[in-house]
């Protein structure tokens, strides 16, 4: 079966009030494989909801061309593969989540005989049984991006495009989500994450993604990401910060506490720092691999 | 075709939720109390008066739901995000405007049936039997409102929600105002810009005066069926057309 989403040389330029332009996407190429947890990074206005919204057909694409299970996006019939949860989703207020869940179930195209037990099925996994009949407009934020991702879930859509999941969610919630998309996951189904929670990201996905003004600056698992910049990180006792001056041009980073000093340096100038250290005679208390976080790597490449 | 009766029964839940509804029982209310005034009158006088008196605000109350309903929907819908989870579903944009638009019309004839059963009513007591003509000056008066939905969901396919009312609303001052009568004024114009809008108003607008059968109803003449037939394929094909456009407008819409 061809990849769930395949993008090549997107870019999108939208036209601004007068002869003025602003391009969201730059030659964008991705790859997402069947049944991965695929997160897609990028600061506010990176182009990740463009390129959704490019994905989902809401917008059109000024060049390049994107494709779901390998048909064009612009193709209705290949969105009944397709689960979306919108950013802060938005209903209409006086439906209650059966309703509208069946009317999305209908949308979807199953049969009215499958519609109340598709239903079910998805207000059981995201545990909204309880507010089954409580309309959209009563219920807390919260319990109303639960509902959203339930509407995604209608029709059991073997790609589901989820933006900010998490968004609204208390930690309960958020370990409910979690834990839905890891079964999901187990299920087979490839789940296209866009979010600004990097822990959740760091946790969850297989493949991570990071864009900047429109442009791909990292692609791959979020370890591959994170080790291009590992830290050693050494402990010592104090000393005075006149003599450590000459560690400086190591790029040594050095913080000094109370009871200890702390260097922090690239794996590849650890050696030299360790002779500094010797030839100031300063003890080692202890000497640890800091990895960097996705976090961390994220500001790196989105700064 | 599902989908679209999905976006319509939607619609139709939606709309009925608005407040534009109110103004319906006011106007019922209004009527049945103008009603009383009318017994200064001799007898035919004061049926003639009633049936143009609920003639009129049965059209009058379809012009003003339809342009209220119509021109909002869509724009509304993508204002407040509701649009982007329907148009994730594996549905044609044209599915959408077509279910808009069978549930603002549907709502719009709802609203006129209630008012022509109300109406119906009123003038059999007055009348001692009820006018069957009514029912047909009813459906005409849905077809017109038909229509108007039809252009005001094509304007808002490409405007906001205020420019789509505003357009909406003289086109429904045009096409009521007897366009022929209109196009020939400017036709007469010794300015060649003016015998240009003149001919396009004539070709573009609908002429919404032909579904309006208050006359017939009020005097009692009979209207050819042919004519009615005429007027019926008239306001089937207008509105076809107008959806269809809306469709195609939507469809290379970014939203």
């Amino acid at each position: 079966m061809a990849v769930p989403i395949l993008t090549d040389n997107l870019s999108k330029t939208y036209k601004l009030p007068g002869k003025q332009t602003r391009k969201a996407l730059d030659g964008l190429s991705i790859e997402v494989p069947e049944g991965v947890i695929f997160g897609f990074l990028g600061p506010n206005g990176a182009g990740k909801t463009t390129t959704i919204k490019i994905l989902l057909d809401f917008i059109r694409p000024t060049s390049g061309t994107a494709s779901l299970f390998g048909q064009s996006t612009d193709n209705p019939a290949v969105r009944r593969l397709v689960g979306y949860l919108p950013e802060q989703p938005y209903f209409h207020k006086f439906l209650k989540p059966t309703e509208l869940l069946s009317l999305h179930a209908s949308l979807c195209g199953i049969p009215s005989r499958a519609v109340k037990s598709a239903v079910t099925t998805a207000l059981e996994r995201v545990a909204m049984t309880h507010y089954a009949d409580t309309p959209i407009g009563k219920l807390s934020k919260g319990l109303t991006q639960r509902v959203g991702i339930a509407q995604a879930l209608v029709g059991n859509p073997k790609l589901l495009i989820l933006d900010e999941p998490t968004s609204g969610l208390d930690p309960i919630g958020r370990r409910h989500v979690r834990d839905l998309l890891i079964e999901l996951k187990r299920e087979g189904h490839t789940i296209f994450l866009s979010s600004h929670l990097l822990s959740e990201v760091e946790n969850l996905c297989d493949i991570v993604a990071v864009i900047k003004n429109g442009s791909l600056v990292a692609f791959g698992p979020p370890e591959q990401i994170r080790n291009a910049t590992t830290y050693i990180r050494v402990y010592t006792q104090t000393a005075e910060i006149d003599c450590l001056e000459r560690l400086r041009f190591l790029g040594v980073q050095i913080e000094q506490q109370t009871d200890r000093m702390i260097f922090r340096v690239e794996p590849e100038k650890a050696y030299e720092l360790f002779r500094a250290l010797e030839q100031l005679g300063l003890q080692l208390l202890r000497v640890e691999t800091e990895r960097e976080s996705l976090e961390e790597a994220f500001l790196r490449l989105a700064a | 075709m599902k989908s679209v009766w999905v976006i319509a029964r939607l619609s139709i839940l939606e709309n009925s939720r608005k407040q534009v509804f109110h103004v319906l029982c006011l106007i019922m209310l209004a009527v049945i109390a103008g009603s009383t005034l009318l017994s200064i009158f001799t007898e035919g006088v004061k049926i003639k008066m009633l049936k143009d008196l609920c003639m009129t605000c049965i059209l009058f109350a379809g012009a003003v739901l339809s342009i209220g309903l119509a021109s909002t929907g869509i724009p509304n819908d993508i204002d407040s995000r509701v649009v982007y989870p329907i148009l994730a579903r594996p549905i044609a944009r044209w599915h959408y405007v077509f279910g808009k638009f069978l549930g603002t019309a549907a709502t719009v004839a709802l609203a006129i049936a209630a008012l022509s059963v109300v109406f119906c009513a009123l003038i059999y007591c007055h009348q001692g039997h009820i006018d069957s003509f009514l029912a047909t000056a009813a459906l005409f008066a849905m077809l017109e409102a038909a229509v108007i939905s039809a252009v005001a969901i094509t304007l808002s396919t490409f405007t906001s929600t205020a420019v789509a009312a505003l357009l909406s609303f003289m086109v429904y001052l045009f096409g009521t105002i007897k366009i022929g009568y209109l196009s020939k004024v400017l036709e007469k114009s010794p300015n060649s810009i003016a015998k240009t809008c003149g001919t396009v108003l004539y070709h573009v607008l609908p002429n919404l005066e032909c579904f309006n059968l208050k006359a017939a109803l009020v005097h009692g003449n009979s209207v050819p069926i042919s004519y009615l037939l005429l007027v019926f394929s008239y306001g089937v094909c207008y509105t076809a057309f107008a959806v269809g456009a809306a469709a195609l407008i939507f469809r290379g819409r970014e939203v």
